[in-house]
């Protein structure tokens, strides 16, 4: 009886102010393509981590070959057979290929003839085409994934994690992956696939493992057994929403408009292509998708922390487009960014410090902050939207996620913006304290503002939003009247089934 | 508390230092002790040269609560010597006072003009600060060497390569023992700034961006503004603690003025965890340790020996600080094959 | 590296505090890194026994029957050298008047270490302080106010008083006119190099004497000037030297502590000579001889001044006559009539008879700068004079100002 290459049980990791892994379990039987699927925040990457010896789980087993094992580094992980493939590639760009691949796992006598001979050998066997004598700064984003997977195969991973490998991909080089992971697992190895775009774990894949909220939701799913349209349905969730009171939202003027806007993020990747959209005073506008289909960076560019290479974006009838964030906080602009803690809040600076982030100009005397108000006006904000303190003097990230939230929306929305731009407000809070924010969010619509929410969970926009528009790899694939559309419908277009 | 472990842990390791090389260990470390802390007197000299340090440190520090990192105090405190000298040739037959307190307000823009480039240059296309600060160290050495050479050769000097004397009204007056006033002077400067980058908005917006530069961005703060500003106001410090020290201790520029206090206030900052408050407390420690080091070599004690008790002392005292901070634990290490 | 098996996590874990993390171990780093530089800079500049206090016993003694002399160095006394030559004299001082000596070593030049370490001495109760080296002058001459008693005495400057305060230094330049003879014999191409400390005019007056010997053996000889601006640093002279050589230098002389100099001569089949102390033993092959330094008789007079109450401060120039200056051993080719000259114009030069700088003597230019049978003074505040001397004589090549 053959056990499971990979069985991860029971696994907790938790952050300050998160809680990445609630549980999550994972098995992965020797010669498979096995995905692991999920939302941006689902704990796909974590889990990956406690499996590669990056991080130690705090709670959980780990099992390879039915054994269990504690791995305190990557080095241990690889040494028991794991091998990971990261985003960021690691790789020396002015070595070669073959300097690359035996980086660190070098035989003690460097023979580089024989190593480049030994190298080509393992490319060919995995039907790749790679040249070893080739700096790594010559070849492309494909080309580099090659290589990062020749040095896992080089050290004889018996599984290989490829996190979201397809992202720096052409289409046609996705195929020829495709295939090279056949090759690997025809060996009995196994292959762990981080994905959010189901057409390729569809293609690739031979089971789905499928997280949400840093917790399984369902285990192993043959994927000859499903659809695409239902594992977008178990990536999104359908748990029941607190009841938010349906109110009739009364739109008026346009507030913010995007028009024909491109961004091109750090990789390379056109992120946001062409879109175009508005959001008027008090409506709520939902984006729906897939994470990483281009959203994060198109709240970005909207907030001024990205770069928009083509379009404009204009606030309350200001072409903010070349301002900086000020500007845009002075023409009426409140960001919720995705990222709370890296980007929203200073998680080692005190409450208060935090709380004032954006109005502290309003306290200034001469060249000094008065503290006095801005002690006040953080007092305020925390009873005003019950954020749980301890001292006030505590760092940021020694709140939970509920209340660092509550905190940082509260504070966005205390100079009662004309729009708000949400990004994933709701994700990783519990019940009350989506139903909090919820809350907040219709308030303000019914204040007057016009909000843009980014959510991953359908059916919180299906709840919240006036309208729905889906992105879909960087494009706008539909936009839906929430009463009157179906799930399914919006699940394809996050499919990106036109 | 880690700082004392550390420190008797130092003590120990030095004591057994001492007996392998055959010095005396109770009478070293009693030296050491009186020629720092012991009399009035050497308090006092020991007060002086923790200035210079303090002020370093302070300098580092600043720049390292926005993640940058000044290597080039030394060099900021040779161009601030250079700076207030300048001023000094003008001023020459100015009213001390006066003088003085024009000679210190050139030397803080000096050092800032020392680190005007690399701010810059970090600010706008990302140029690693540490290089640049510290190659210019040597660039402001080699002024000196130019000046002492050239046109600020001393006249009185027979030919000897040294700066002209400094005016000599431009001298700190002693305030007690053999401390000058620079020592009031550096307290009220690091009081004025710890107090400053508390309570200031611009000291706010530092820890913005230090905390993070993308939520100093969200915050509309603007990194290259702060980054420049930050590395201007370390480079200010640090060339004030060159004017101090040709006001203070020294009676004319020379390529020693500088006497390693720059690459040293490293080490305060690092031991003060890179808080701009501690840094006048650790000075003076700093300081005890290399005046008491220096002090045992007529016991007997070779220099190479006490060098390495000095680092001994300063190794206890960073490891556990910096250390402290960490948690040790133990790790099972056993991976199932 | 110690803590092996233990591994260092961090407190709070967060991914988002990495950056924090790596600054704090890049300080931890770097600090290190710094506190291996302090004991770098004591141990990199020389070998020294550790431990070579030999002076400990009755250092707190205080008592006023002994004299207690101390005495600052730039650097550590070493093997060979300036500092081990002041040395060598204050052992032979101690042996001759039973004072007690203190040393106090590797002390900068001005900076506030010097000051430190002189009070330090006199805590210690010292009666008399020899400080070694040119920028402790400024610290000496308030110190002396300060101090009354004691008595400062300082090498290579030029301040004095006539009460505690004493400039003392030696007419090296007369050895060097000899070692000069004995390289401009060595020369066959007639091409001399010259590894320079510093433009001052205690180097530029070394240059030009022996140049004068150079040229007084060997007319058509030159005398090729590199400058270093050490005093010790064997990498940088080395490749001053190396670059003498490889233009055609077969003669190399110098001026620094390091032996670099007489390494590379012998490596490259050269000839070498040497200064402060004889350092015959570090390329016997290259070795010509040497301009040397004896310390000795003239720390014994001052502490026996002292010691009596004579000590008056004053500038003491001394030369070949008291044998402060004089060279070493000879190589076993150096003629014996050039052994004959030098042992005639010693005689000549302790009697007074004869001075190196006795004109005609022309600048680099071929204008005169000494008469006929002139000699320019010790000391004059305006025109030529031997401790003012910033001009090279013909035959050197190079700038003098650096």
């Amino acid at each position: 009886m053959s056990h499971p290459a990979v069985e991860l049980d029971g696994i907790w990791k938790r952050f300050p102010g998160v809680i990445a892994n609630a549980g999550a379990s994972l098995t992965v039987r020797p010669g498979t393509v096995h995905a692991v699927l999920g939302g941006n925040g689902a704990g796909k990457t974590t889990l990956m981590n406690c499996l590669a010896g990056v991080y130690l789980p705090d709670e959980g087993t780990v099992r390879i070959d039915g054994e269990e094992v504690r791995f305190s580094s990557p080095a241990d992980a690889l040494s028991a057979g794991i091998g990971m493939v990261h985003q960021e590639f690691r790789l020396v760009p002015v070595f070669t290929v073959a300097e690359n691949v035996v980086l660190g796992a070098a035989p003690s006598v460097l023979d580089m003839a024989e190593i480049n001979q030994k190298v080509a050998a393992l490319a060919d066997r995995f039907g790749f085409e790679a040249e070893p004598t080739r700096p790594i700064w010559q070849l492309s984003m494909g080309e580099r994934q090659r290589v990062e997977i020749l040095k896992a195969l080089w050290r004889d991973a018996k599984v290989l994690i490829l996190d979201e490998p397809t992202a720096v991909l052409t289409p046609q080089e996705a195929v020829e992956l495709g295939s090279v992971l056949r090759q690997m697992v025809s060996e009995g190895r196994s292959v762990i696939f981080i994905s959010h775009k189901l057409d390729e774990v569809t293609s690739f894949c031979d089971e789905a493992t499928v997280l949400r909220d840093g917790k399984t939701v369902a285990s192993s799913v043959a994927i000859a057994d499903v659809d695409a349209g239902q594992l977008a349905e178990l990536m999104v969730g359908s748990v029941s929403v607190q009841q938010v009171a349906p109110r009739d939202a009364t739109p008026g003027d346009v507030v913010l408009a995007v028009d024909n806007l491109t961004v091109v993020d750090s990789r390379g990747i056109t992120a946001v292509d062409d879109i175009s959209l508005s959001v008027h005073s008090g409506e709520i506008v939902g984006i729906a998708g897939v994470a990483g289909n281009g959203q994060r960076q198109l709240t970005d560019t909207i907030a001024g922390l990205d770069v928009a290479q083509a379009g404009t974006v204009t606030i309350s009838g200001t072409d903010v487009t070349a301002l900086t964030t000020r500007h845009r906080v002075d023409a009426g602009l409140a960001y919720v960014p995705e990222d709370r803690l890296g980007v929203g809040l200073a998680p080692k600076l005190p409450i208060t410090h935090n709380a004032v982030m954006r109005g502290y100009r309003t306290m200034r005397r001469g060249p000094m902050l008065s503290w006095d108000r801005a002690r006040a006006y953080a007092t305020g904000l925390i009873e005003k939207f019950d954020v749980k303190i301890g001292r006030m003097e505590a760092p940021m990230a020694s709140l939970s996620g509920g209340n660092l939230q509550r905190l940082l929306l509260g504070r966005e929305l205390s100079d009662d913006p004309r729009v708000l731009v949400a990004s994933q407000p709701t994700r990783g809070l519990d019940v009350a304290g989506v139903a909090a924010i919820q809350n907040l969010l219709l308030e303000q619509r019914d204040a007057g503002a016009g909000v843009l929410m980014v959510s991953e969970d359908l059916d919180e926009l299906l709840a919240l939003a006036d309208r729905i528009v889906v992105m879909s790899e960087g494009r706008i694939a539909g936009e839906f009247d929430p009463k009157q559309v179906s799930r399914t419908e919006i699940g394809e277009a996050m499919m990106g089934a036109q | 508390m880690a700082f004392a472990i550390g420190l008797i842990f130092a003590l120990i390791i030095g004591a057994l230092l001492l007996s392998i090389s055959g010095d005396p260990v109770f009478d070293t470390y009693q030296r050491m002790w009186d020629r720092s802390f012991g009399t009035a007197d050497t308090l006092s000299a020991t007060f002086n040269r923790a200035v210079p340090l303090a002020l370093a440190g302070l300098a580092v520090s600043v720049a390292a609560t926005m993640g940058l990192w000044n290597i080039g105090a030394e060099g900021q405190i040779l161009f601030g010597a250079t700076a207030a000298t300048l001023v000094g040739r003008i001023g020459a037959d100015w009213p001390g006072p006066v003088l003085i307190v024009a000679m210190l307000l050139g030397a803080a823009v000096g050092g800032a003009l020392w680190s005007f480039g690399p701010g810059l240059a970090r600010a706008e296309i990302g140029v690693s600060e540490i290089i640049t600060t510290l190659m210019l160290n040597e660039v402001a050495l080699r002024l000196i060497r130019y000046l002492q050479n050239g046109a600020w050769k001393d006249p009185e000097g027979f030919g000897f390569p040294q700066v002209e004397a400094r005016p000599d009204q431009a001298q700190l007056g002693q305030i007690w023992e053999r401390a000058h006033l620079g020592v009031i002077i550096a307290l009220v400067v690091i009081a004025a700034f710890a107090w400053f980058l508390n309570r200031s908005v611009w000291g706010y917006e530092l820890k913005i961006a230090g905390s993070s530069p993308k939520t100093a961005t969200y915050a509309g703060i603007s990194m290259r503004r702060k980054t420049l500003g930050v590395m201007l106001l370390s480079g200010a410090i640090a060339g004030f603690a060159g004017g101090i020290e040709l006001t203070g201790t020294a009676s004319r520029l020379s390529e020693n003025i500088s006497n390693g206090f720059g690459f040293a206030g490293i080490i305060v900052a690092a031991l003060a965890l890179m808080r701009p408050s501690g840094v006048a407390l650790v000075a003076v420690a700093f300081s005890a340790v290399q005046v008491g080091g220096l002090s045992i070599q007529t016991l007997g004690v070779s220099p190479a020996v006490s060098a390495i008790l000095q680092a001994l002392i300063l190794f206890g005292a960073i490891g556990a600080a910096v250390l402290s901070t960490y948690q040790i634990r133990l790790v099972d290490r056993k991976v199932a094959a | 590296m110690v803590l092996h098996g233990l591994v260092f996590a961090e407190t709070q874990s967060n991914p988002l505090e990495k950056e924090t993390i790596m600054k704090r171990r890049l300080l931890l780093i770097l600090s290190i890194l710094l506190a291996f530089t302090l004991v770098a800079a004591a141990c990199g500049d020389d070998d020294t026994d550790a431990g070579s206090g030999d002076d400990s016993d009755d250092a707190d003694g205080g008592s006023d029957d002994a004299i207690t002399a101390a005495f600052i160095y730039i650097g550590e006394p070493g093997d060979a050298g300036w500092t081990w030559a002041h040395d060598q004299g204050r052992q032979a001082a101690e042996a001759a008047t039973g004072a007690t000596t203190l040393t106090v070593e590797n002390i900068p030049e001005t900076g506030p270490d010097f000051e430190q370490a002189a009070r330090d001495v006199i805590a210690e109760g010292a009666d008399v302080i020899f400080a070694t080296s040119f920028g402790y002058m400024d610290a000496m001459e308030s110190l002396a106010g300060e101090f009354p008693d004691v008595a400062f005495e300082h090498a290579t400057g030029f301040k004095s008083n006539d009460t505690n305060f004493g400039n003392y230094f030696g007419r090296i330049y007369q050895a060097r006119y000899l070692t000069g003879l004995v390289a401009g014999e060595a020369s066959a191409s007639g091409n001399i190099g010259y590894v320079a400390a510093f433009p001052i005019p205690e180097v530029i007056r070394g240059i030009n004497a022996f140049t004068l010997g150079v040229r007084a053996a060997n007319p058509d000889a030159t005398v090729s000037v590199n400058w270093t601006s050490t005093w010790f640093d064997p990498a940088v002279e080395g490749d001053a030297s190396q670059a003498l050589l490889d233009s055609g230098a077969d003669v190399i002389a110098m001026h620094q502590d390091s032996t670099a100099a007489g390494e590379r001569a012998e490596a490259a089949g050269a000839r070498w000579v040497s200064y402060n102390s004889d350092m015959s033993a570090f390329a016997p092959e290259a070795y010509l001889t040497s301009a040397v330094w004896d310390w000795g008789p003239y720390y014994t007079s001052v502490i026996e001044d002292v010691a009596a109450g004579n000590y008056s401060g004053g500038a003491s120039w001394d030369g070949i006559e008291t044998g402060l200056v004089g060279l070493g051993s000879f190589a076993a080719d150096v003629s014996d009539d050039v052994k004959a000259q030098i042992d005639d114009l010693s005689a000549q030069m302790a009697a007074g008879d004869f001075d190196p700088f006795t004109g005609p003597i022309n600048d680099q230019d071929g204008n005169e700068i000494i008469a006929a049978g002139e000699v320019p003074p010790d000391f004059a505040a305006e025109g030529l004079s031997l401790l003012g001397m910033s001009v090279f004589v013909e035959g050197v090549i190079g700038s003098a100002a650096g």
